[in-house]
């Protein structure tokens, strides 16, 4: 049998690993023109910011293939063809294969900028992005970050540390919009707006940007204002890295579309990580939430599936955690308003302003989402409680009224029960 | 796969909390009780008493899934199960406190305080790391040291599943004896 993986960061490295602990004997191939050493992404951010040195990106030895026994082919994938269960290579080498998997992740969304100087907007997705910002940043000088979002909050918090004054332009009413309710992002507004070095503007989009004769950039907003700063920055959510698919009869723009045992529509081409459209549990519906934790577990049932086992995946959901301002921020599930209208939330809160609120669907009364503000850390249970359908009727009373002293929700037996399907 | 486990038996916990002492004490610098509570950073626990079914005491810690929610989602590979066999061991040097092992342990089994091992540093994952020091000297886990009631035991895991599914099919089978 011969696997071959494209893409092998978190979700291509947990399928290489599972693989290999399921089919000793099989010839592994993974493609990757970023596989060496093994690094994890998110840990950019703690980079840029001086909290780790460039050198702790890597998690793994450069040995890690060879130990592993797979053979790294250090390029890009450019097409493929199911037909003839052949991957075709930018050099143009080509790698047939028994089962393929697809984890490719996913590319920065492109800001959007219009004029001469837009190819120069700094993007934050890879080792080589962040040397290229540290190599820009000066201490004393400006940048403009583009986009509210996780990755534009910790652009801006690793610029403010680099000693830069930063302008966080935020196209939605608040920062962190997909991520939070409106009461916690009006809290992180707060605390934005009371940093020196950062002015925060929400509600404005940057819409060109051209270079200043005298060196830094010019960026003009939609609100007719302009702004001349250093550096450019921009976090401004993901798409899927699937545009390598075209021609091969399966991508489409928004990732690959996945069944439950992370199959796509061609035999033998599984899919995981940042770009499968797997089933979304807390809202019942395909969708892509391009986070580490289901990366990593998606790798994991795709091997499992692909060495011949059944092992439906059960969906993943939206989780956060985002330390912030010296508290922590925990997110699962359906918690930002579009997403949860016509849901009853349920707040509890202390003096000291911990906040913890769940968010139960309207009708069914099953739990879709929770949000924490430095509340006891027990979204990892509610998690659970979001993927197992529990609604609140499930959840005891003298769990919400006192979270930090509660045993876990899966203590209660009745549940795995239920679970079981008894 | 890890053999011996604490095994919980939380109908005979009586909620006394000597193990969440204990088990404080045993990750304290000192390793000594009376002088854990005076080191500058604080020992904290790795087992908990928490408020179970019908308002009874529950103890609960680590369950060293396998495989780990927890280390799955960690990032920085700070989760290790190459230190002992079987156990998610937290690799507090590694740790940036991002929180992420706390978003998907099912069991509450996570805290983040920081920790005299790593000082400096700031909140750092805490959890049972099942006495692996303690175990390789001969002796057993902190927490079934001090539990008097047996709600706490060190137990070989493959008896204790063995002899639960007895029980269950004696009792679907209506068995007494
Ligand atoms: C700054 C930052 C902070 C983050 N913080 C968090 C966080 O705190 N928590 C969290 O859960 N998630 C976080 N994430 C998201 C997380 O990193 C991703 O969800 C995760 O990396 C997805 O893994 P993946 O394997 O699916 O894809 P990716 O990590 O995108 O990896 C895809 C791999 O495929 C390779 N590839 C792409 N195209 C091709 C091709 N055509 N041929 C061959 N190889 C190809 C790439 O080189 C890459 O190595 C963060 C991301 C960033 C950028
Ligand atoms: S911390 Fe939680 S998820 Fe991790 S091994 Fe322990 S019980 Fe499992
Ligand atoms: S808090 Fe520490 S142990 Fe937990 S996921 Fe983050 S780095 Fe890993």
């Amino acid at each position: 049998m011969r696997y071959v993986i494209v893409g092998l960061h978190a979700a291509g490295r947990s399928a290489c690993a599972w693989l290999r602990r399921l089919r000793p004997d099989a010839s592994i191939v993974g493609v990757d023109p970023e596989a060496m050493p093994p690094y994890a992404r998110p840990l950019i951010s703690y980079v840029l910011s001086g909290e780790l040195e460039p050198g702790q990106l890597n998690v793994e030895g450069p040995d890690f293939w060879d130990r592993l026994g797979v053979r790294v082919v250090s390029e890009r994938a450019t097409a493929l063809d199911p037909d003839k269960k052949i991957l075709t290579l930018a050099s143009g080498r080509q790698e047939p294969y028994d089962c393929l998997l697809v984890a490719t992740g996913s590319s920065p969304r492109p800001a959007g900028v219009q004029g001469s100087a837009a190819k120069e907007i700094h993007y934050f997705r890879t080792r080589g992005h962040v040397e290229r910002i540290l190599a820009a940043c000066r201490p004393g000088g400006s940048a403009a970050v583009l986009g509210g979002g996780l990755v534009g909050f910790k652009l801006t918090m690793g610029l403010l540390a680099r000693g830069m004054r930063v302008h966080l332009l935020v196209t939605s009413p608040q920062p962190l919009a997909l991520n939070v309710d409106e009461r916690v992002g009006a809290w992180a507004a707060e605390q934005l707006a009371a940093l020196p070095n950062l002015a925060l503007q929400t509600c404005v989009t940057a819409q060109s940007m051209e270079p200043e004769p005298s060196g830094g950039y010019r960026l003009t907003l939609d609100t007719g204002e302009s702004l001349t700063v250093d550096l450019v920055a921009a976090g401004k959510g993901v798409i899927p890295a699937s545009g390598w698919l075209d021609g091969s009869g399966l991508a489409c723009a928004d990732g690959l579309a996945v069944d439950q045992r992370l199959l796509t529509a061609a035999p033998e081409v599984y899919a995981a990580g940042d770009t499968a459209i797997c089933r979304d549990v807390a809202l019942g519906a395909p969708r892509i939430n391009a986070i580490w934790p289901l990366a990593v577990e998606q790798g994991r049932f795709a091997a499992w599936n692909m060495a011949g086992q059944d092992c439906p995946y059960p969906g993943g959901l939206a989780m956060n955690s985002i330390p912030l301002f010296g508290r922590h921020v925990v997110s699962v599930g359906a918690v930002n308003p579009r997403l949860t209208r016509g849901c009853v939330s349920e707040v509890a809160e202390d003096r000291q302003g911990r906040y913890l609120k769940l968010v139960f669907d309207g009708s069914s009364g099953r739990i879709v989402g929770a949000l924490g503000l430095d509340a006891a850390p027990r979204l990892g249970e509610l998690t659970w409680a979001v993927r197992r359908g529990l609604t609140r009727d499930d959840i005891p009373t003298h769990w919400r009224r006192a979270p930090l002293s509660a045993a876990p929700l899966a203590a209660r037996t009745e549940w795995l029960a239920k679970a079981a399907g008894l | 796969m890890v053999v011996k486990s604490v095994i919980i038996r939380p109908e005979l916990c009586v909620g006394c909390m000597q193990c969440m002492i204990r088990c404080a004490e045993a990750h304290s610098e000192s390793g000594v009780l009376a002088l854990a509570v005076s080191e500058a950073v604080l020992a904290k626990p790795r087992i908990h008493i928490g408020v179970g079914p019908e308002l009874r005491p529950f103890p609960n810690k680590c369950r060293h899934c396998e495989p780990a929610p927890c280390q799955e989602a960690c990032m920085p590979g700070a989760i290790r199960s190459d230190i002992a066999e079987g156990l998610k061991i937290v690799d507090m040097a590694r740790c940036i406190g991002c929180g992420m092992c706390g978003m998907v342990c099912p069991y509450f089994a996570i805290r983040y305080y920081p920790a005299a091992q790593v000082a400096g540093h700031g909140a750092v994952a805490i959890k049972c790391d099942g006495c692996h020091e303690r175990v390789a000297r001969g002796q057993v886990p902190a927490c079934v040291e001090a539990c008097v009631t047996g709600a706490l035991a060190f137990e070989d895991v493959n008896r204790h599943m063995n002899a639960g599914v007895n029980r269950l099919a004696n009792a679907a089978l209506g068995v007494t004896a």
